[in-house]
Parts: structure tokens; C-alpha cells; sequence
């Protein structure tokens, strides 16, 4: 498709679950805490809590905070890599997704971006038919095909114009997609 | 970044002197003039709504404090999460005219207090802190505040909030440090704390100190000398 490659890409997801000091006793506290990390932007850090449809976006340093307090454990870590494109107006991320330290595939992954313009309303058919062609190249190339997953950015109070929240919910949706798959 | 934070504080304490010509205000505005000063007059105003969060019942290895900051001085309110370890411990640390804690600060969306919350924390107290800030560069930044603590009267009804001890302001001093420098930390906060000594004494959160003897002649040159300034 005359792409440019570009270099490399990371994401890495994890799953936290609340420490209780006496098993025995309930906590009041969401069950689950997701936080996702993106390599080109460092000085950030994006927690989803998806009870509560919030997306909550902070500096990287909330790591350590939240090290600090030591109220909730690192469950699981997904890590999303690969190499990214340019192909004209589209800039295109094509990976794979593991399990941390295992090395487990649990996924592949294509995250395809329009430079131009950020509202969601705007290029819904645009980037459609473009994930309509990879469809056809992959049905003649590939086993498998496209599932293509979004959520709801509606529900998170998420407005029409494109952010690094909108891609972060979008990377969490991914984990505890193909972690759901896992236990299947 | 690890920061370790320096405090110096006390109350400026105006009440003392209601019999004298010198008004309550007029500490304030000398300290004012005198930082001005000595910081080349950038002076920014401070209006922080502080929340203190605890954590919930049996949450986390061991009960934990969190501070959510809300600065109200932009047009648009930005939102920090602080972590305050305890002070540094030891000889060492005892010998130091200051507390060395670690710090650790994060800028955080407007949804904060909604994540907290939904992570099993819950408000300890929340308060205004309504007063102005220096930034003094000498070795290390250091910060200078001087504000004014005010309780919240009804659950987040900050335009309401009264003064927790009017006419009297808590001044700190604070400078970011690492393990390796904290000493150089240290010396430059004790000489810039001696430039404020005729007005105020600066101590160790915890030690009290009495009015300084000469607090109330060198506000009123400082003030006058402010004013001609202006005039």
C-alpha cells in the first residue's frame, strides 16, 4: 500500500486489584483499577474505571504515587508493540499483543489514525471505508479478519473531538477484550 | 521526581500589635514589599481549595492521605494530586533547620475527586488557602507563601469560606531537593529565611517562636518605603 514505516510504537495496559489487609473484610472500592501508558507520550498516565465510565488522565508521576499509597496491586500487564506507517493523510500502527513476561500472543492489533481532522462525527464513514479496504487485503492475505472495537466514548463523557483519553479507553477496551478471550 | 520539600513556617501574627497604629494589614503588605524585593517582584496570587482524602476502612497495606489541589488563580481551575511522606528521621535530620519530606506531585483531570472516591477514599476536611506566592532563585527555587487558611462552611461551598484565624497568615518556605543536594537545599532556605528575619521568624513546622521585637518598626519602613515606590 506504498507505506512509509516510521519506527516503533508501545502501549502497555495493566489490570490492578485492591489490597485488603483482612481478607476476611469487604472493602468499599472499584474491583478493578486499568491504567494504560503510551511510548510517544512519557509524561502520561490514563486510568479507566469502566463501573463508573471515567477515564481519568494524569503525569506519569501518578505512578509513583499511587506506589506509595499501596492500595491497589498490579493483577496483570498487556503489553501492545509493533512498528507504525505513514500511508498519506492515515497514519497506521500494526502490533501485536502479549502478555508481560510471557511473551503469551494474545492478539494482533492495527490502530489507524486521520491526520487531519480530530472529530470523531466527521470521519466515522472516512475511516469506515479505509478499514473497509484492509478488510479486502486481509481477506486475500490472511486468516482471520478485522474486528474492528470501539467503544462507547458517549458513556465516558468523552466529547467528539479525538484525544489521547479517547485512545486510551480504546487500548483498555482492547485488553479486556482479548483477556476475555482468555479465560473463554 | 522525588522531591523533598523544606518547611519553614509561622504565623504572621498581627493581633499582637491592635493597639498600635499598625493595622492588621500592615504586616502583611510589609512582608509584601519586602519580598517583592528580594524576589524582583514576581508575586502571583494564590487561591487553592485543598481536599483532604483518607483512605476507606481495611483499603491498602496500611491507612493512607492523599491531597487533592485545585488552583482557583486561572481562569480555567487546574487540578493537582499531592503524596506527603513523612519527615527525613535521624540525627542527622534532627540537626537540620528543616523538615526534609518526599514529595510527590501530579497534575490530574477535573475528575479527580470522582477517582478517589471510587477508589475507597474518603474527604478527611477540605479548605481555602487564599493568599500570594514568590519564586526566589538561589542555589535551589525556592517558593514563598503567604496565605490565609479558611474552613468550609457546607460541603464545597468554597465562596463561603471563612477564615479559619483572621488577620493571620501561615508563611512558607519550601525548595525542592534531591538526596544528593538537600544539603545545598538546606543553606540556601536558612539564608534566605535571615533576609526575612526583622519581620518574621521562620522555624520547624511544630516549634513555635515568638514575635520578633522589631516586626512592627521594620514593617512600617517597608511599608513606606513601598510606598514611595508608588507615589
Amino acid at each position: 500500500m506504498n507505506g512509509v514505516r516510521s519506527g516503533r510504537w508501545q502501549v502497555t495496559a495493566s489490570q490492578h486489584r485492591p489490597i485488603r489487609r483482612d481478607q476476611a473484610v469487604q472493602v468499599e472500592c472499584a474491583r478493578e483499577l486499568l491504567g494504560v501508558a503510551f511510548s510517544e507520550a512519557p509524561n502520561k498516565y490514563y486510568f479507566v474505571l469502566r463501573p463508573d465510565h471515567m477515564v481519568v488522565e494524569a503525569d506519569s508521576t501518578i505512578q509513583s504515587i499511587m506506589e506509595n499509597l499501596q492500595v491497589y496491586r498490579n493483577h496483570l500487564t498487556v503489553v501492545f508493540e509493533g512498528f507504525q506507517y505513514q500511508l498519506g493523510d492515515f497514519h497506521v500502527k500494526a502490533g501485536r499483543a502479549v502478555i508481560a513476561h510471557s511473551e503469551n500472543l494474545r492478539g494482533i492489533v492495527l490502530e489507524v489514525e486521520y491526520l487531519p481532522v480530530s472529530s470523531l462525527g466527521k470521519t466515522h464513514q472516512l475511516m469506515q471505508e479505509f478499514v473497509d479496504i484492509w478488510q479486502e487485503v486481509a481477506a486475500q492475505s490472511m486468516t482471520g479478519r478485522i474486528v474492528h472495537l470501539e467503544p462507547n466514548f458517549g458513556d465516558y463523557s468523552l466529547s467528539d473531538q479525538y484525544s489521547w483519553q479517547h485512545t486510551a479507553l480504546q487500548y483498555i477496551s482492547l485488553m479486556v477484550h482479548f483477556l476475555s478471550q482468555r479465560t473463554n | 521526581m522525588h522531591k523533598y520539600y523544606f518547611f519553614f513556617q509561622r504565623f504572621l501574627k498581627t493581633i499582637f500589635y491592635s493597639e498600635s497604629r499598625f493595622t492588621a494589614s500592615m504586616h502583611v503588605e510589609a512582608l509584601q514589599v519586602l519580598l517583592q524585593g528580594l524576589c524582583g517582584g514576581r508575586q502571583e496570587k494564590l487561591k487553592i481549595h485543598e481536599i483532604c482524602l483518607k483512605s476507606g476502612t481495611n483499603l491498602g497495606v496500611e491507612a493512607s492521605e492523599v491531597h487533592l489541589l485545585c488552583s482557583l488563580s486561572q481562569t480555567d481551575p487546574v487540578w493537582t494530586v499531592r503524596h506527603v511522606g513523612g519527615p527525613m528521621r535521624g540525627a542527622g535530620a534532627e540537626q537540620l533547620p528543616a523538615h526534609v519530606r518526599s514529595v510527590l506531585e501530579s497534575s490530574i483531570s477535573s475528575n479527580a475527586l470522582r477517582f478517589f472516591y471510587a477508589l475507597g477514599y474518603k474527604m478527611d476536611y477540605e479548605l481555602v488557602r487564599i493568599g500570594y506566592v514568590f519564586q526566589f532563585q538561589r542555589v535551589v527555587p525556592i517558593t514563598v507563601t503567604a496565605t490565609m487558611l479558611c474552613k468550609v462552611p457546607k460541603l464545597h461551598a468554597i465562596d463561603e469560606a471563612i477564615p479559619v484565624t483572621p488577620g493571620i497568615q501561615l508563611v512558607e518556605l519550601t525548595a525542592p531537593a534531591s538526596t544528593e543536594n538537600y544539603s545545598e537545599a538546606v543553606g540556601a532556605i536558612s539564608s534566605f529565611a535571615e533576609h526575612l528575619a526583622p519581620l518574621i521568624h521562620l522555624s520547624k513546622p511544630g516549634v513555635p517562636t515568638g514575635v520578633v521585637p522589631t516586626a512592627s518598626t521594620a514593617a512600617a519602613s517597608l511599608v513606606s518605603r513601598g510606598a514611595m515606590k508608588v507615589s
